[in-house]
């Protein structure tokens, strides 16, 4: 593994390795730290399962088109759409917000780095590691089959008796673990590292939002953490918690799920809301309508969203005043989502709007979004929501949440910010008919399924019978699946022809958007030293801000152009923390031990020693690697990222006394 | 300069027409035509939520039709527009105009709600064995994988230990996938399972109410004709979840008073030598699990099956339905399915999706084609047709 010997190796006599070297080629994506590096893996990886994911659906509407369909049959069908959401809501939108959040959020607070850049990477690479070990079990012919949900004691031993919801619960208990380090790592980066001035109400909204959902995370995800241990425990070593035949009180799934799985929609929708607060004022060409209305309403949604999990409850059987209690909370939770619609449109009033790519997936967002809401409000009344429950009412109203809301969103990110990340921008024609086809195709697919659902078809069946009046609807609503693929299609082609042009044309430029937060100050795409001086922020926007100001009428001139206010990305002397290998060796080990546990209790010698050596070689690794292309030691300032390699935040010049 | 999209608004106007044409078929699930009581309070509350979701949606859109027609950047100049930055007042304004709105809503909910969970039960007469019953009218409602068990007790439920669902006491009916209901009375039910969570859902009479092992819920329905409403399980139950459904039969009070006479008696001793044989099959073969009174009620102790019971066969033909509610067991003329009924003794699993080898569903008996014949002539003496109207009414296709 080691190329090169180190000559300053024995002043570290307990380091085990030197550092890796590579800065280009696989090497280097295998053990960077380095937060855009890690985005651009999260991202990748996502879109990867998102195909993957999206195949699923396309199988789930073949099997629906018509009455009695034998395209997957029940059992393969409970499957796939056990692993349809499984794969979207885990392996898709949450590691496409850690992207974002990776990328950008140091970024976009003015840092070098986020806090425990080895964490980091180790935070992408469990979670490649959990979302392989979950896509094994299609591999292994058994993958998962009692929904997402996992409602017990549907997933105990006696009704699903294979090992599909083991690959669930001990796959997502991995990827738990990538969500908990990454939700550590990025408040620590954002309460220690903003740059000189920028206090937290002139962060941008995203970074908020980032921030609110990092909190979210930090306490979701032990519980379904702890749920998915006490089922791994019933279903391998016959403990009893969620075995009525031994008292235990099926219900206790449920709430544990949903505590967390109620966050967990905000967890996948508020980094979307932060991503179109960025676009909407800088294509409307105005500021954000209310900033301190916006970041309260979303902290107000990550407080409320703890207090409405007993929605997804209303029929269980709860008793009526724990229905009654979780009925009003969650018509209340309307509310501070309500704002945020109405202050993105008084953004967007009076402007001079742009409807670039971006932009139109933003303001798809806030349409999509709101016939999302509103369903949402409909259901909030628990006499009608034990009409509504369990129909397709419900899975039209969450696709408009997570999919009109978080994935349009996710989208608008992906225009916005293309050219930050690869230096050029992708077509704006390509990404209208990706916009087009996706928005006309999800609501082909979805709109209808409100109709369906009213009309009375169940959740999850794998066949309806011809009569009941779901035909027409079902037909309408698979074409519109197609056309969503479509709408990815374009996007994917759009990727390639932009990467392909970008070659014989020059370079975007500092601010193709005319754009308004930090992480324009860097030239695109970002160099790997991120900034080359710290910013002293003054205002909201500094970037917008330093470009205009005000005359004496109140009319916003020029005061600089971009090209003036970005940074070039000379430095040259900037210290950045040493690639590392045990990040993704640690990483490796963890589904050795997963399988171990469901197979042979031998598999876990591997992983354990996996683990232990990486836990060994990151422990003693050495600091930094002074002579390296990346340890340039001078210039350390109390806000730049410190390696967590030795002790926590220890200067690299403090040896680490061992 | 380009004209902003009015095919927009023309797909908005043709997606409102499918909506309302959908909605006009034939479905016999339908949520929003409530026949009883308790379904059309919640119809009354829905409505209105409806309506207003709707207002909000069209001020919301119309809201982004103006900016795309209003505020569109047409590059006729490089100016900023006016920079707002907020409005305090309008924005205290849209945050408690919406809770306000919220609070009058929650009233009206909790309202209804409160009264949903209430029970409003008056005592019907029943006569049972010669002798007129005060029955509360309480149908314990099991479901296992992958159909529904109905049992009625009416000495009503006091004293009845309903904490062991795979052990049951006995009942004086117990019938499965088709439940019948007086009209014109509340009926309580007591809703438990005896594996895992299904939901019990018929759309026309109420809300669903989730069938939890080792819980029993209450909920109630009421039917204000005779019909026949279907209901399907909502809550994913493993395999075979699609094909657990549920009808109930509403019927007069008369009628209801002959069904109960129907129903209490055991089976009758068959006739035919065909039939005779068939009991044979079935005291040897079927009995392992299903149940017929007069047979082997006195011997079973249930089902050999993870959810130790199967449905009680004794009145089998006085129902239009079996296997969880989906198939006929009457052609449209009135007449016996026989090809249906025959493939499903013949291997049940290719029917209908089970876990036979896991003790969950109906097992390929390997009886031959004799004694298939057999069997069902067997199984017609098993009770009396239901009435034609019946029949007629639950032929869905």
């Amino acid at each position: 593994m080691t190329d090169t010997m180190e000559l300053e190796a024995p002043a570290r006599p307990l380091g085990a390795y030197t550092r890796p070297k590579a800065n280009t080629g696989w090497r280097d994506w295998v053990t960077t730290i380095d937060h855009k590096k890690i985005g651009i893996l999260y991202g990748a990886a996502a879109m990867v399962f998102f195909v993957i994911g999206g195949i699923e659906a396309l199988l789930i509407r073949l099997q629906l088109a018509t009455p009695d369909g034998t395209v997957l049959g029940a059992d393969t069908y409970n499957r796939v759409f056990t692993m349809h959401g499984v794969t979207m809501v885990f392996l898709v939108i949450m590691p496409l917000a850690a992207a974002f959040a990776n990328y950008l959020l140091p970024l976009q607070v003015g840092a070098r780095d986020v806090a425990f850049p080895r964490l980091n990477a180790l935070s992408f690479w469990i979670f490649l590691a959990g979302a392989l070990f979950l896509n094994m079990s299609w591999i292994l012919g058994d993958a998962p089959d009692g929904g997402w949900f996992a409602y017990a004691p549907n997933t105990g031993v006696v009704f699903s008796p294979g090992k599909g919801m083991d690959f669930y619960a001990i796959g997502l208990q991995i990827t738990g673990i990538a969500s908990l380090v990454s939700a550590m790592n990025l408040i620590v980066t954002v309460l220690n590292m903003r740059a000189p001035g920028m206090t937290l109400f002139k962060m941008p909204v995203f970074t908020w939002m980032i921030l609110v959902v990092q909190f979210l995370l930090l306490f979701a995800i032990p519980v379904i953490t702890v749920a998915l241990f006490l089922l791994m425990f019933d279903r391998n070593f016959g403990s009893n918690f969620f075995n009525p035949e031994m008292g235990a009180d099926p219900l206790l799934w449920q709430h544990l799920f949903w505590i967390f799985g109620h966050p967990e929609v905000y967890i996948l929708i508020l980094p979307s809301f932060g991503i179109i607060s960025e676009v909407i004022p800088t294509f409307s060409r105005k500021p954000l309508f209310g900033y301190p209305f916006m970041v309260f309403s979303g902290i107000a949604i990550g407080f409320m969203g703890w207090g409405v999990w007993a929605h997804h409850m209303f029929v269980s059987g709860i008793g009526p005043i724990s229905v009654a209690a979780f009925s009003v909370s969650t018509m209340f939770i309307a509310v501070p989502t309500g704002v945020k619609i109405l202050n993105w449109l008084a953004t967007m009033w009076g402007g001079r709007v742009r409807f670039n790519t971006p932009m139109l997936f933003a303001s798809g967002v806030v349409s999509m979004f709101t016939i999302g809401g509103l369903s949402g409000v409909t259901h909030s009344l628990a006499p009608a929501d034990t009409q509504q429950t369990d129909t397709y009412y419900i899975v039209a109203h969450f696709h408009y949440v997570i999919f009109g809301g978080a994935l349009l969103g996710i989208f608008a990110g992906f225009y916005f910010w293309w050219p930050k990340v690869f230096g050029h921008l992708l077509s704006d024609k390509l990404g209208k008919w990706n916009f087009w086809l996706m928005l006309v195709g999800f609501n082909m697919t979805f709109g209808p399924m409100h109709i369906l659902g009213l009309q009375g078809m169940s959740r999850r069946i794998d066949s309806y019978s011809p009569g009941f009046g779901f035909e027409f609807w079902n037909m309408f609503a698979t074409i519109g699946a197609f056309i969503i693929a479509l709408g990815v299609l374009a996007f994917i082609v759009n990727v390639v022809m932009s990467a392909r042009r970008a070659r014989h044309e020059p370079p975007v430029g500092p601010d193709p958007w005319d754009a308004r937060s930090l992480e324009w100050f860097t030239p695109n795409p970002t160099p790997v030293h991120n900034f080359d001086d710290d910013i002293q922020v003054e205002a909201l926007d500094e970037f917008w801000h330093r470009k205009y100001g005000e005359d004496q009428n109140g009319q916003v001139v020029r005061v600089a152009s971009a090209e003036e206010v970005c940074q070039d990305g000379s430095a040259t002397d900037t210290h950045l923390p040493s690639p590392s290998y045990w990040p993704v060796v640690l990483a490796a080990g963890l589904p050795f031990v997963g399988l171990g546990l469901m197979y042979t209790l031998w598999l876990c010698v591997p992983g354990a020693v996996l683990i232990l050596m990486a836990i060994y070689g990151w422990s003693f690794e050495p600091v930094d690697d002074p002579d390296g292309p990346h340890g340039h030691h001078n210039d350390h300032g109390s806000d730049e990222p410190a390696d967590d390699g030795a002790s926590g935040t220890t200067p690299a010049e403090e040896a680490p006394v061992v | 300069m380009k004209r902003p999209y009015p095919g927009w608004l023309a797909a908005l106007a043709s997606g409102a027409v499918l909506t309302l044409s959908g909605c006009a078929s034939d479905a016999p699930l339908d949520t929003l035509e409530p026949q009883g009581p308790i379904s059309r309070s919640i119809d009354s509350l829905s409505d209105p939520i409806f309506l207003v979701a709707g207002i909000v949606f069209v001020v919301i859109f119309g809201a982004t039709a103006v900016i795309w027609w209003k505020f569109r950047d047409d590059h006729s100049t490089d100016e900023f527009p006016e920079q707002v930055h907020g409005n305090f007042r309008a924005e205290v304004g849209w945050t408690v105009g919406p809770a306000v709105i919220m609070a009058v809503i929650a009233v009206f909910t909790l309202i209804s709600h409160f009264d949903l969970n209430s029970s409003d039960r008056t005592d019907i007469q029943v006569a049972v064995d010669g002798t007129t019953t005060s029955w509360d009218p309480e149908i314990v409602v099991v479901g296992q994988q992958w159909w529904w068990e109905f049992r009625y007790y009416f000495d009503g439920l006091d004293g009845v230990d309903l904490s062991d669902s795979r052990n049951l006491p006995p009942a004086d009916i117990v019938t499965a996938n088709q439940m019948v209901i007086p009209t014109g009375s509340e009926i309580g039910l007591s809703i438990t399972s005896r594996d895992v969570i299904h939901s019990f859902w018929i759309p026309a009479l109420n809300g669903k109410r989730d069938a939890v092992p080792r819980r029993v819920s209450p909920w109630k329905i009421e039917a204000d004709v005779p019909g026949v409403y279907f209901g399907q399980c909502t809550e994913f139950c493993g395999l075979s979840h699609s094909r657990m459904r549920m009808q109930t039969v509403a019927m007069e009070p008369a009628d209801f008073q002959a069904w109960v006479e129907s129903q209490m008696g055991p089976a009758v001793a068959p006739k035919g030598v065909a039939a005779q044989r068939g009991q044979e099959v079935f005291e040897g073969q079927c009995a392992r699990c299903h149940v017929v009174n007069g047979v082997n009620d006195a011997t079973s102790s249930g089902a050999d099956l993870v959810a130790n019971a199967a449905p009680n066969l004794t009145h089998l033909m006085s129902r239009t339905t079996y296997a969880g509610g989906i198939f006929n067991l009457y052609e449209p003329n009135g007449t016996l399915n026989r090809p249906q009924l025959e493939a499903w003794l013949r291997n049940a699993p290719a029917e209908k999706p089970a876990y036979a080898e896991g003790r969950r569903g109906m097992p390929a008996m390997g009886l031959s084609e004799g004694q298939i014949d057999d069997v069902v002539a067997y199984l017609q003496t098993l009770g009396e047709a239901p009435a034609f109207d019946i029949i007629a009414a639950t032929e869905v296709e």
